[in-house]
């Protein structure tokens, strides 16, 4: 039984996109397997190189670092919404996975659930 | 009306009440199920979905007091109702185990409502046939 955990908003703006990091994260330690995609503006997640400190924010960039060592078996990124956002593969963090997102890459999950 | 092939559901709520129809929706799936002879075997409040388990929220009296309501439906099926710690302590929600531990002037938490962690979403997951998640608007 595999989870989809889809992030389809930017980061920053609200805490939606951290609480659902927070359930990836939640499921890798209780041993299921998650992967999380990134789509819409959510692909901003994954960009080198942010600096929140002026929104006294965390930076995600180091919560995603992290997933890999939490046991989350993939970071997905729809490939279209990468390019509308000027996110070449040199500008991604490392261990990015381009796909297209559709039925076809839901039909390998058995759950998904989107941020709040 | 009686489903010959009863589910089990979980119910994820993350939008709040009065900013969102999501705690509403989600009473009124809750009810149907019941109705149609499946089972709900826990609700799970996270992000904003916490402050459904205030037991401070005063609304008008000619509105719908979701709180209440909600607690009402969980007593009367027994069915636990859980705020996620992380989500609930960020935006003011305690109990009284964690006004101890914080040192806070008060504790707020509903009955039948409990605060635990992330653990119960991933269980509710496991053991139930559907999970359902009824978001906010944004």
């Amino acid at each position: 039984m595999s989870t989809l955990i889809v992030i389809d908003q930017p980061p920053y703006g609200g805490w939606a996109g951290r609480e659902a990091l927070d359930m990836a994260f939640s499921l890798a330690a209780f041993d299921q397997p998650v992967s999380l995609l990134f789509c819409g503006a959510g692909v901003n997640w994954l960009r080198k190189g942010q600096e929140p400190g002026t929104v006294r924010q965390k930076s995600v960039e180091k919560n995603l670092a992290a997933a890999p060592i939490f046991g989350v078996e993939a970071l997905l990124a729809d490939s279209d919404d990468c390019n509308r956002y000027g996110l070449e593969p040199g500008r991604l963090l490392d261990g990015v996975t381009l796909v297209r997102t559709d039925a076809q890459l839901f039909a390998g999950y058995s759950h998904t659930a989107f941020a709040g | 009306m009686q489903d010959s092939n009863p589910f089990s559901f979980t119910i994820v709520i993350t939008g709040a009440p009065y900013s969102s129809q999501a705690p509403q929706s989600a009473l009124n799936f809750a009810e149907a199920a019941i109705k149609a002879g499946h089972r709900v075997e826990r609700v799970f409040l996270y992000g904003d979905g916490v402050h459904l388990a205030s037991a401070l929220a005063s609304p008008p009296s000619d509105e719908p007091h979701w709180p209440r309501e909600w607690s009402a439906f969980l007593e009367k099926h027994s069915i636990p109702g859980v705020a996620c710690i992380a989500s609930a302590l960020r935006r003011g929600l305690v109990d009284e185990g964690e006004q101890k531990r914080y040192e806070l002037s008060a504790s707020n938490l509903l009955t039948p409502f409990v605060i635990a962690g992330l653990g119960e979403w991933v269980e509710g997951r496991m053991t139930s046939s559907r999970t359902l998640y009824f978001h906010g608007s944004d």
